[in-house]
């Protein structure tokens, strides 16, 4: 019994929850997942204020500041208001998008959307506040300076997006040092009192509650057009950045791609998934499994609302990084050479479509699966046409995709460590 | 309310069943009762390096991770220092394939001293990324022998040094596979939309046959009570000096814990706590500050760590982070600082149920504190507690003689 394995069921189909969407303005939308069956909730206001906008470091000061206080209440007091309802608040920022993000229990959803709109609308800009935030985020940013993975992180983002200064920034310790309340004062104003791009509400709210929210937030809709770009230029080729004393070397390599609107994005997931991203992936089983040369690599694609890129990220023991680079090589050539084999293939579509039906376990990650495809003006359509194109892929495909797509010679290479 | 069934198999595997009707998938969670306190002192580090191994094969299945891929579904583990748990996450029609597979790997390994000698550079490379190649990473590698002088809290799960992993051999593992890892030292918690009769009737079938073993007995060598302040200073090229108060704190299973725990709320969980509000934002100190416990089963600690603001001296932190010491023993917390404390806990953990492996990992280490059912009291615990209660821990817990201090001095 033991030596022959339990027949395994194929996924069927995923059954799909709908958000119920409203429009705040004709481009700005709420959308709310009320399918809840306990009282948490959780609400997303996304704002057209990444740090591809404005100054370079500004719209992370800024984003850091959202609840440094008005001119009635400090950061403290805001900090209070929403403790006391055992609120949490976490704000995020990316390229293309700034989130606050909001978690609570059902009871106290209104009056802690109550506190954030006064605390970003009211938002004043105090100086002893904002001199509070720089001295913090400066230690942080040093602190941060003395890990490889970061040194990588942000050599490789200059390579990757070379042609563009607003997406190839990089944050610099001098940025602490040069900034202007009134400067900050006008980007949040342009970015977020103008900036909101979409509310995302999970939770088992009551509907009149919802359109008091559109009321609220309405106000902060973004009325100018989105300026994101979509061409991208990375600069192919080995750079080295030095951090002595470093027992480990990170590495990232990448090339710039696409998103899920592109007809090779599908296919191209099976393939990036067999080369590194899941616990059996040739990477894995060469690297790690084999070799022992690094605790984890993978790979994966990063999306943005009009590109994306294909990246590979490690950390490995610093007299296996050139060895590390040899197999990464390597697998990349069997990958266009050979043929994935049946079993394999197998094993990956099946994998694929369970981990699918993961991300659509619950309402939260229902959600954020909808979001998804949403921002590539899509729907749940798309998952349905997933399962169907991962389950007819052929290795012939895969193979013409590898020889497509995986070329040595494209891609920025970085290594952060001690030479 | 989180339900759940209980039963034990004869060879004495306990199982607890979830049901949840509205899930398409199936968690399998092994919990076995061993980590980096039941290793011997010159041998640590292998409870972790051993949770690797068990990925490497099983008498009867060559690869672990294979089968469950195919199966659809993914496979994780963590090691601390009381517990090593195992997880499976799939598709709840596949089931069987992980009670297959988990059930062969707790019957009987097939290790291979390749698979030995890849899982120690894999660990050894784990340990320089988490430990070695961080600023302030190594910091655990010393707060522990200072806080601990015999108990086995004194070494990280990672071990003590890079040197006892590189010597792990194969007459060890099989040892330790033969002490551990057996149903009578092991919790299965199976989660998902099943029946009762169904998971008894997969369970048994692929369970029942597997000899029971004999639970280890634990005899851990008892902490003494700490009467004098320790202190140590370590030099790093960091960026800023830090520091890392470590206060004894009661077990797990003491009802002061969960005292304990909403003392270091109170201190130092949140913007608006008293470390914070004080010591950062007021007299801007220091850059960050923070509070929490080890959460440990045997005596644990209470930290209370940051990092200094250019040009401010230790004594300076040294002297505020004592005064707001004291006023948790003589200021009480007002009401509106206990409701707030309540409240964040209320909502952490309705987001923590949330999620079925979070539920079903819950479930299996509250059943080996003594009852499953004990995620569901939780709640009623933390409510009862009052300021007075937090004042009298505070009075017996923050004392300089209770006090391990490390301090990391930035060259």
């Amino acid at each position: 019994m033991r030596k022959t394995p339990p027949a395994i069921h194929p996924l069927q189909k995923i059954d799909f929850i709908s958000p119920k969407i409203y429009d705040i303005t004709g481009d700005v939308k709420l959308f709310w997942m009320s399918e809840v069956a306990d009282d948490t909730v959780h609400l997303e206001f996304h704002f057209d204020a990444g740090t591809i906008q404005g100054e370079p470091s500004l719209a992370g000061f800024v984003n850091a500041l959202l609840l440094s206080g008005t001119d009635k209440k400090s950061s403290t007091q805001i900090q209070d208001d929403l403790n006391d309802l055992g609120a949490f608040v976490d704000i995020e920022i990316g390229q293309e998008v700034a989130i606050i993000n909001l978690f609570c229990l059902r009871q106290y959803t209104e009056a802690a959307v109550d506190i954030l709109a006064d605390a970003l609308v009211n938002l004043a800009f105090v100086s002893h506040e904002v001199d509070d935030m720089l001295r913090e985020k400066k230690q942080a940013y040093l602190v941060s300076s003395e890990k490889v993975n970061m040194l990588g992180r942000r050599a490789f983002q200059a390579q990757m997006f070379s042609n563009s200064d607003r997406y190839g920034r990089i944050m610099k310790a001098t940025d602490f040092d040069t900034v202007s309340i009134p400067e900050l004062k006008r980007f949040h104003k342009d970015f977020y009192l103008h900036g909101l791009t979409k509310i995302v509400v999970t939770g088992n709210l009551n509907v009149s509650y919802i359109d008091r929210l559109i009321d609220v937030a309405g106000a902060w809709a973004r009325t100018e057009h989105l300026s994101f770009e979509d061409t991208f230029i990375n600069i192919p080729g080995e750079m080295h950045v030095e951090k002595a004393d470093a027992v480990q070397t990170a590495i990232r390599m990448g090339i710039q791609l696409f998103n899920k609107t592109h007809e090779d994005f599908l296919d191209f997931q099976v393939l990036q998934t067999i080369f590194g991203d899941y616990f059996g992936s040739r990477l894995m089983s060469n690297i790690r499994e084999d070799k022992g040369y690094t605790y984890g690599i993978g790979c994966g694609v990063s999306e943005s609302h009009k590109s994306g890129f294909f990246i590979i990220a490690t950390e490995v023991g610093k007299e296996v990084a050139k060895p590390t680079l040899d197999e990464i090589r390597f697998e990349m050539y069997r990958l266009r050479t050979d043929p994935v084999g049946e079993e394999e293939l197998n094993l990956v579509k099946n994998y694929l479509l369970g981990q699918m039906l993961k991300s659509a376990d619950g309402p939260d990650a229902m959600m954020s699966l909808f979001m998804g495809v949403e921002m590539h003006g899509k729907g749940y359509e798309y998952y349905n046409e997933a399962i169907e194109s991962v389950t007819n892929v052929t290795a012939e495909r895969l193979q013409e995709l590898a020889n497509k797509y995986l070329i040595w010679e494209n891609f920025t290479i970085i290594t952060a460590g001690e030479q | 309310m989180i339900h759940f069934d209980r039963f034990t198999l004869e060879n004495g595997l306990k199982v607890i069943f979830h049901k949840d009707p509205t899930s398409p998938l199936a968690v399998v969670n092994t919990l076995y009762d061993v980590g980096a306190r039941d290793e011997s002192p010159e041998k640590t580090g292998f409870a972790h390096l051993f949770e690797h191994l068990m990925f490497g094969g099983s008498v009867n299945i060559p690869d672990f991770d294979a089968p469950l891929q195919h199966a659809g579904g993914e496979s994780n583990a963590f090691t601390s220092n009381d517990i090593t748990n195992y997880y499976d996450v799939l598709p709840a029609q596949n089931l069987e394939t992980a009670l297959w597979l988990e059930s062969d790997r707790m019957m009987s390994l097939a290790f291979t001293p390749k698979s030995l000698e890849t899982q120690r550079s894999v660990v050894i490379e784990e340990f320089k990324q988490r430990y070695l190649n961080q600023p302030y990473g190594d910091v655990w590698l010393y707060l522990r022998p200072l806080a601990y002088t015999v108990h086995p809290y004194q070494w990280a799960t990672i071990g003590k040094e890079i040197k006892h992993i590189e010597d792990a051999e194969m007459v060890d593992v099989v040892e330790f596979f033969n002490k551990f890892y057996n149903p009578s030292n092991a919790i299965l918690c199976i989660a998902g939309n099943f029946e009762l009769a169904y998971i008894k009737e997969v369970v048994e079938k692929w369970y029942s046959d597997i000899p029971s073993g004999i639970k280890p007995a634990r005899v851990l060598p008892a902490e003494p009570q700490q009467t004098v302040f320790r202190e140590q200073t370590i030099e790093r090229k960091v960026p800023s000096d830090a520091f890392y108060y470590a206060f004894k704190m009661p077990e797990r299973k003491n009802t002061d814990y969960f005292i304990v725990d909403i003392l270091s709320d109170a201190m130092g969980r949140d913007k608006s706590s008293r470390l914070y509000t004080k010591i950062q934002k007021e007299l801007k100190l220091v850059t960050e500050i923070g509070a929490y416990i080890t959460g440990s089963l045997n005596d644990g600690l209470l930290i209370i760590s940051g990092k200094l603001s250019p040009d401010v001296t230790f004594e300076q932190v040294d002297n505020a982070i004592w005064e707001v010491m004291d006023t948790m023993i003589n200021i009480p917390l007002s009401d509106q600082e206990m409701n707030r404390l309540k409240n964040k806990i209320k909502t952490a953990k309705a987001f923590q149920d949330k999620g079925l492996l979070n539920r079903a990992m819950n479930l299996a280490y509250f059943e080996l504190l003594g009852d499953a059912d004990g995620i569901n009291e939780e709640a009623q615990i933390y409510e009862a507690i009052m300021p007075k209660h937090i004042q009298l821990v505070s009075k017996n817990i923050l004392i300089k003689t209770n006090c391990s201090l490390l301090k990391v001095k930035a060259i």
